[in-house]
C-alpha cells in the first residue's frame, strides 16, 4: 500500500511502486482532470503540483509521490475562481481543452514565484506545454490579465 | 444527461417532462429541401425523426440537442449563441447535449468540412425564433390580449402596455399545447443582441477545472483498459507472437490478436487487456511479435517524392480544369517558369490520443470516444459486427481535438472487437507512439508548376499534382481527377486567366492518408500560392496588386483593401520582407500577410501575421478569431517544424522529441480582422490555415530572394 | 594583482597565460601572471611539487579529458547559454527550459519535474539524477564552443569552476552527476572512453601540473 495525498485528501493504493503518478491519478484514485499527452516529459499535459512545483506526472514515479503534497486541477482551487481559471474564461482560452489541466498547472507555479511575468518569463515557464489547438497566444494573455486580477486582488473580473 | 438516444416519448417520462415543457424539432419532410419546425411534445409527432430540437422546461431552462461534436472548434458556444438570440434567452439559459450516431435521425453528423455552424444556423433560427412566438402566443391567451401587444425579453414574455410579465418556464405547457407557426419572421442582423458579439466560450469552465470529459476520461462500470501493439508497417498481418513476458506483469489479464478495418483494409495487432493503462502499456512493450509485411511495398520518403517527381516529368495525368489551351503557349513561350513544389505527410498528433471505450452485450454494442463521424462509425461497425444499425450505439465525449483524424473508425472498430473478445466493457489507449506512427496522414503531394508571363500578363498557368487521393480510401473512382484539386484555390482566377489548366498525375501507395485541417488547401495553397508570387515577380508586379487583378470580384477586393491597410503593405520598409497570399476553403476566403525579418544570428524571424477572414454571416468573433489563431499555429508547425517521414515502409517520428510542435516562444503575435458583410455563413474551423505557409515563403522570398519550394523549412537555416 | 589563492587552497592557483586571456582578465581586474614555456603549453604558475610537474604528459591527459567533456553527455548541461542541449547531436533542449539562478530551472521548469532521481526508462525518457542541474548563474562553467586551452584554463580557475581547489577538483571526477554521464539512459552514447580512465586522465592532468594545451591545437566544437 502506497499512502498518496492528493488535493488534501488521504489515499491508500495497493499498486507497484514503478506506476507512474499519472495512472494512478487516472485509473486508481480516478480523478481524470491530469491528462495523458505523450507519456515521456514532452507535453506537459500531465502536470501536477508535487510540494508545489510543477511536476510531470507520467515521469513521475507514484513511490516518489509518497508522503508528497500532490495537487491536481480539480484541486487548484476550490471554486473554479483560482485567477488563472478565472482569466482563462476571460479570454476564452481553451479550445478543444485537453492541454489545459496543464497549462493551468504550470502556469500557476509561474504566478506563485513571479506575480508579473514579463512575456520572457512566459516563454521560460510555458514552452514545456504543448497545445495542438494553437491557443498559445491567448495564454500569453491570460497570464497577464490573471497577474493583474492576482496583484489588484480582483477574483471575478465581472 | 444521456439522452438523445431515447426516444422523444421516454426522454419526456424519464426527465419527468411529460406534457410541462415545450420541445420543438426540426425535420426534413419527404422530398423537401428545407427544414420544417414542428411541436414535438403533440402525439401526432412523435413517430417523426427529429434532426434537431431545443427543449424549454418549467424552470426555464433551455436543452439544445447538437449534431455536431466539439473537438475545440467552438459548437458548444456558436450553436447556443444562435439559439439564444431568437428566442430571446440569455445564454446561459442553454445547455447544449450531443447526438449519438445516427445518420438516418440527424444527417451527416461528421465533424469536418468546418460546417458545424454555416450547415445548421438557419434552422436553429427557425427553431429559436419558433418558440419564441409560441411563447408569445401563449402569455397573450392568458392574459387575453393580441399577440402584437407582447414581446420577449431575457427568458420571459412581457406584456407592453401593462408591463406584465410571464417568466418562460410559466408558459411552456399551455405552449406546447399551441400549433407551431410557420413564415416566422427572422431578425435583421443590426437587431441581433446575442450573435456577433465576442462572448465567452461556455464550456471553458469545464476545461479549467478538470470536469470536462474526453474520450479518455470516459469510465464505465467493469470497464479495463487495453493497449494494442500494431503492425507498424501500417498494414500486414501478425505471424506469431510470444506473451509470456507480457502475462507476467500484474495487472495484464489477457492478450490476443486483433483485426480492425482500415477503411476497406485491415490492419493487425495484438491487443493486451488489463486492470489498469500502465499495465497495458507495459504488456505491450514485453510483446515480442513476428510480422507478415508481404504483399505490399514498403516505401521511404525519398522513393516517394522521387516517382511523384519522375511521374510529373512526363504524365498530364487526369484533368480537372481547363480554360483556353496553356499547352501550346508553354510549348511555343520562349521563357517559361517550370518548378515544382512538395509538401510533406502530416500526423494529426491530437493532443488527446486516439481511444475508445467499447461494450460488447452480446447482441448490442455501445461506444463512448472522442468521435467525429458517430454515424459512419455505426454504420461501419454494424456492418463489420453484424449487428443491426440501431443496436450500435455510439457516444460523443468531448474530443481533445480531432482536425480529420478521429473521422475515422478503425479505433472504434478496434475496441468492439477487443471487447466482445473479452465480453467487458473496455477502453483501448493509443500511445503517443502509436498514435504517431500509425497514420492515417496527410499525403505528401509533388506539384508541378508551369506558367508563362508576357508583357506583364500570366498567359499561361498550368499545375499538375501527383498525391494519394484521400477520396480513394472511401472507395472514390480512380478513374478520375482529385476532385480536391483545386481546393484553396481562388475561384475568380479561372475567370481572369484565359489559359489555365489542374490536372491530378494519379499516385498511390500502401500508407492510409485522411483529411488533416483544411484538407488538399493546405496543400495546394502553398503550391499555388507561392507559384502565384513567382509569376507577380516574373510580371514584374507587386504581389498584392496582382491578385486585385486577377481576383475580380468585389467583395474580394474590399478583403484585398482591408488587407493591404491593417497590414501597412504599402508602407514596408527596407530590411523587412513581406509577403501575401490568399485562399479559400468551405466556404471563407483568408487572406493574410506576413512579415518576417533577419536577426542578428542570420535567422529568420517572425515578426507578425495579419489575417482577413470574409465568412459572411457569423456568429462569435471571438471564436472566430481563436480559430484563425490556432490555425495559424498548426499551419507555422507543418511549415517550418515538423513532417512525418518513412523508412522502409515504417513512420519515422514516434512522439513529439521527433515530430515536435510549435510551442508559445514560436508563436508571433497574430492579428485577426473579419469582414463585415450579410453573406450567407462560411466555415471557421480550417480556412485560416492553407494561406499562411505561402504568405510565410513569400515574405521569406521578400526579404532574402530565396523562394522556398520545399516544405517543411528551417527559419534558422534559409 | 596577483589573486590571492585562500579559497582555492594552497597548492592551488588558476593556470593563466598572458597570451590569450589577458583581456578578458584584465577586463575583470585580473593581472595575469602565466608563464609559457618553450613547447607552448602553459604551465601553473604556482606551488606544484617540482617532481609531479609534466607538462607533455599533463596535456597529452587533457585531451583525453577534452574529448569526455565534449560528448554530448557533459557538454549538453554545460551550455554557452541558458539553455541546456539535448540528445547525441547536442541540439537545444527542446522545451526550451532556462538556467535559473541555481542551475535548476526556473517557475514550472525546474529540471527535478522531469528529470527523475534514476533515469526512466524507455528511449527518449528524461535521464534522471538526484541533484540534476545545470551549473549556476553565477559560474556557468561553459563546455560548449571552448577550445582545449580555454577550457583548460577554465576549469583551474577557482572563480570559474565553483571555487575548486586541487583535491576538490581530483574528487568531483567521481561527482554523482559526472559519474551520471556513465549512466546516460537508454539508447544514449556513452563518453569516449571508461569512467575509470576518464577519472585516470583527469588525475593525470592535474596532478602533472594541470598545463593548458596551446591555444591553437585543436579546434573547439561548435
Amino acid at each position: 500500500m502506497i499512502s498518496l495525498n492528493i488535493n488534501q485528501k488521504t489515499y491508500q493504493v495497493d499498486v507497484s511502486p514503478d506506476m507512474p503518478l499519472l495512472w494512478v491519478i487516472r485509473d486508481i484514485v480516478g480523478l481524470t482532470g491530469t491528462k495523458y499527452g505523450c507519456g515521456v516529459a514532452q507535453c506537459g499535459a500531465c502536470v501536477v503540483h508535487m510540494n508545489g512545483e510543477a511536476a510531470r506526472s507520467c515521469v513521475t514515479k507514484v513511490s516518489r509521490a509518497e508522503g508528497q503534497a500532490i495537487v491536481t486541477i480539480e484541486g487548484l482551487s476550490q471554486n473554479n475562481d483560482h485567477p488563472l481559471q478565472t482569466a482563462w474564461n476571460e479570454i476564452s482560452v481553451p479550445q478543444c481543452g485537453y492541454c489545459h489541466s496543464g497549462q493551468l498547472m504550470s502556469a500557476a507555479v509561474l504566478l506563485r514565484e513571479n506575480p508579473n511575468p514579463t512575456d520572457d518569463d512566459i516563454d521560460a515557464a510555458m514552452a514545456g506545454n504543448i497545445c495542438r489547438c494553437g491557443t498559445y497566444p491567448r495564454i500569453r494573455q491570460a497570464i497577464h490579465l490573471a497577474a493583474e486580477m492576482q496583484r489588484k486582488g480582483i477574483k471575478n473580473k465581472n | 444527461m444521456d439522452t438523445n438516444t431515447l426516444s422523444r416519448r421516454k426522454f419526456l417520462k424519464s426527465t419527468g417532462l411529460t406534457g410541462a415543457a415545450l420541445f420543438l424539432g426540426c425535420y426534413f419532410p419527404a422530398s423537401a429541401r428545407e427544414a420544417k419546425i414542428l411541436n414535438a411534445a403533440q402525439p401526432e409527432t412523435t413517430e417523426i425523426e427529429l434532426n434537431a430540437w431545443i427543449l424549454i422546461d418549467t424552470s426555464g431552462k433551455v436543452t439544445l440537442l447538437s449534431h455536431r461534436a466539439e473537438m475545440g472548434q467552438g459548437v458548444y458556444q456558436s450553436l447556443p449563441q444562435i439559439i439564444a438570440e431568437e428566442l430571446e434567452v440569455n445564454l446561459n439559459e442553454v445547455n447544449i447535449i450531443f447526438a449519438k450516431g445516427d445518420n438516418k435521425k440527424y444527417g451527416n453528423q461528421v465533424t469536418g468540412g468546418s460546417s458545424s455552424v454555416r450547415g445548421s444556423y438557419k434552422n436553429l433560427l427557425k427553431l429559436g425564433a419558433t418558440a419564441r412566438e409560441m411563447l408569445i402566443e401563449a402569455a397573450a391567451k392568458k392574459w387575453n390580449v393580441a399577440n402584437e401587444e407582447c414581446y420577449a425579453e431575457a427568458g420571459h414574455v412581457i406584456h407592453k402596455p401593462s408591463g406584465k410579465k410571464f417568466h418562460y418556464g410559466e408558459l411552456v405547457v399551455d405552449a406546447s399545447k399551441l400549433e407551431a407557426p410557420k413564415n416566422i419572421k427572422l431578425k435583421a442582423r443590426s437587431e441581433y443582441k446575442i450573435i456577433g458579439k465576442p462572448l465567452h466560450r461556455q464550456d471553458t469552465p469545464l476545461k479549467t477545472n478538470g470536469t470536462a470529459i474526453f474520450g479518455l476520461d470516459k469510465r464505465v462500470p467493469n470497464m479495463l483498459y487495453a493497449a494494442v501493439e500494431r503492425n507498424p508497417r501500417l498494414r500486414g498481418v501478425v505471424k506469431s507472437f510470444d506473451d509470456s513476458a507480457a502475462l507476467k506483469i500484474p495487472g495484464v489479464k489477457k492478450v490476443f490478436k486483433v483485426r480492425m478495418g482500415v477503411f476497406s483494409t485491415y490492419r493487425e495487432g495484438v491487443a493486451v487487456v488489463a486492470d489498469n493503462t500502465w499495465a497495458a502499456i507495459q504488456g505491450k512493450k514485453a510483446l515480442k511479435i513476428e510480422w507478415d509485411d508481404s504483399g505490399f511495398e514498403h516505401l521511404s520518403t525519398d522513393e516517394i517524392y522521387k516517382r511523384q517527381q519522375e511521374d510529373l516529368k512526363t504524365k498530364e495525368g487526369l484533368s480537372f480544369r481547363k480554360v483556353g489551351d496553356p499547352d501550346s503557349i508553354i510549348q511555343q513561350a520562349a521563357k517559361k517558369i517550370d518548378v515544382v513544389y512538395q509538401t510533406p505527410y502530416q500526423s494529426h498528433s491530437c493532443m488527446e490520443p486516439l481511444n475508445c471505450v467499447a461494450h460488447w452485450q452480446g447482441d448490442k454494442l455501445e461506444i463512448w470516444g472522442p468521435i467525429q463521424a458517430p454515424d459512419w462509425v455505426q454504420d461501419y461497425i454494424s456492418k463489420e459486427m453484424n449487428l443491426p444499425r440501431e443496436n450500435v450505439i455510439v457516444n460523443l465525449t468531448f474530443l481533445g481535438g480531432g482536425f480529420g483524424r478521429k473521422a475515422f473508425m478503425d479505433y472504434p472498430h478496434e475496441a468492439s472487437v477487443i471487447s466482445k473478445e473479452i465480453g467487458a466493457p473496455v477502453q483501448v489507449v493509443w500511445t503517443r507512439e502509436d498514435d504517431a506512427t500509425q497514420g492515417p496522414y496527410r499525403p505528401g503531394i509533388s506539384y508541378r508548376c508551369e506558367g508563362v508571363v508576357a508583357n506583364g500578363e500570366i498567359s499561361a498557368f498550368k499545375v499538375r499534382m501527383a498525391g494519394q487521393n484521400n477520396g480513394h480510401w472511401m472507395g472514390g473512382k480512380k478513374d478520375i481527377a482529385n476532385r480536391s484539386a483545386t481546393e484553396g484555390f481562388l475561384k475568380p482566377y479561372f475567370d481572369s486567366m484565359k489559359n489555365i489548366s489542374v490536372a491530378d498525375v494519379p499516385f498511390e501507395t500502401p500508407i492510409p492518408t485522411m483529411w488533416w485541417r483544411s484538407v488538399y488547401a493546405s496543400t495546394n495553397g502553398f503550391a499555388y500560392e507561392s507559384f502565384m508570387d513567382e509569376l507577380a515577380i516574373a510580371a514584374g508586379k507587386d504581389p498584392l496588386e496582382l491578385r486585385r487583378e486577377y481576383l475580380k470580384d468585389e467583395r474580394l477586393h474590399r478583403q484585398i483593401d482591408k488587407l493591404e491597410e491593417v497590414s501597412g503593405w504599402k508602407n514596408r520598409k527596407k530590411n523587412e520582407g513581406f509577403g501575401v497570399a490568399i485562399t479559400e476553403c468551405f466556404g471563407t476566403p483568408v487572406g493574410q500577410v506576413v512579415k518576417v525579418s533577419k536577426q542578428k544570428d542570420g535567422k529568420i524571424k517572425i515578426d507578425k501575421v495579419w489575417a482577413v477572414v470574409d465568412c459572411g454571416w457569423y456568429v462569435n468573433p471571438d471564436t472566430i478569431k481563436a480559430q484563425v489563431e490556432g490555425s495559424i499555429v498548426m499551419a507555422l508547425g507543418a511549415a517550418t517544424i515538423h513532417e512525418i517521414t518513412f523508412k522502409d515502409g515504417m513512420t519515422e517520428q514516434r512522439n513529439f522529441y521527433n515530430y515536435r510542435m510549435p510551442r508559445i516562444n514560436d508563436i508571433p503575435p497574430i492579428e485577426v480582422h473579419i469582414m463585415e458583410n450579410d453573406a450567407d455563413a462560411g466555415g471557421v474551423g480550417e480556412p485560416g490555415l492553407p494561406a499562411f505557409a505561402p504568405a510565410l515563403t513569400n515574405a521569406v522570398y521578400d526579404l532574402t530572394g530565396k523562394r522556398i519550394r520545399k516544405l517543411p523549412f528551417s527559419l534558422a537555416t534559409v | 594583482m596577483k589573486r590571492n589563492s585562500e579559497t582555492a587552497g594552497r597548492y592551488f592557483l588558476p593556470v593563466k597565460t598572458i597570451s590569450v586571456l589577458a583581456v578578458i582578465l584584465s577586463a575583470i581586474g585580473i593581472m595575469s601572471f602565466g608563464i609559457k614555456n618553450k613547447k607552448g603549453v602553459t604551465k601553473s604558475n604556482i606551488q606544484f611539487e617540482n617532481s609531479n610537474r609534466d607538462s607533455i604528459k599533463s596535456v597529452k591527459a587533457f585531451m583525453d579529458v577534452y574529448k569526455v567533456l565534449m560528448s554530448p553527455r557533459c557538454v549538453n548541461c554545460h551550455p554557452s547559454g541558458d539553455v541546456p542541449l539535448q540528445g547525441d547531436d547536442s541540439h537545444l533542449h527542446t522545451m526550451f527550459p532556462r538556467r535559473g539562478v541555481d542551475g535548476k530551472g526556473v517557475y514550472a521548469m525546474k529540471c527535478a519535474n522531469c528529470h527523475q532521481p534514476a533515469n526512466t526508462p524507455g528511449l527518449n525518457t528524461p535521464p534522471g539524477n538526484p541533484n540534476w542541474h545545470l551549473p549556476p548563474a553565477n559560474m556557468k562553467l561553459v563546455f560548449q564552443g571552448r577550445t582545449p586551452h580555454q577550457l583548460a584554463k577554465q576549469l583551474m580557475d577557482p572563480k570559474q569552476n565553483g571555487h575548486k581547489g586541487k583535491e576538490q577538483l581530483i574528487a568531483h571526477a567521481t561527482d554523482a552527476l559526472v559519474l551520471a554521464a556513465w549512466n546516460p539512459g537508454d539508447g544514449r552514447a556513452l563518453p569516449p572512453m571508461s569512467h575509470e580512465a576518464f577519472k585516470k586522465a583527469w588525475t593525470t592532468w592535474i596532478e602533472n601540473g594541470a598545463y593548458a594545451p596551446k591555444p591553437s591545437k585543436v579546434k573547439a566544437r561548435p
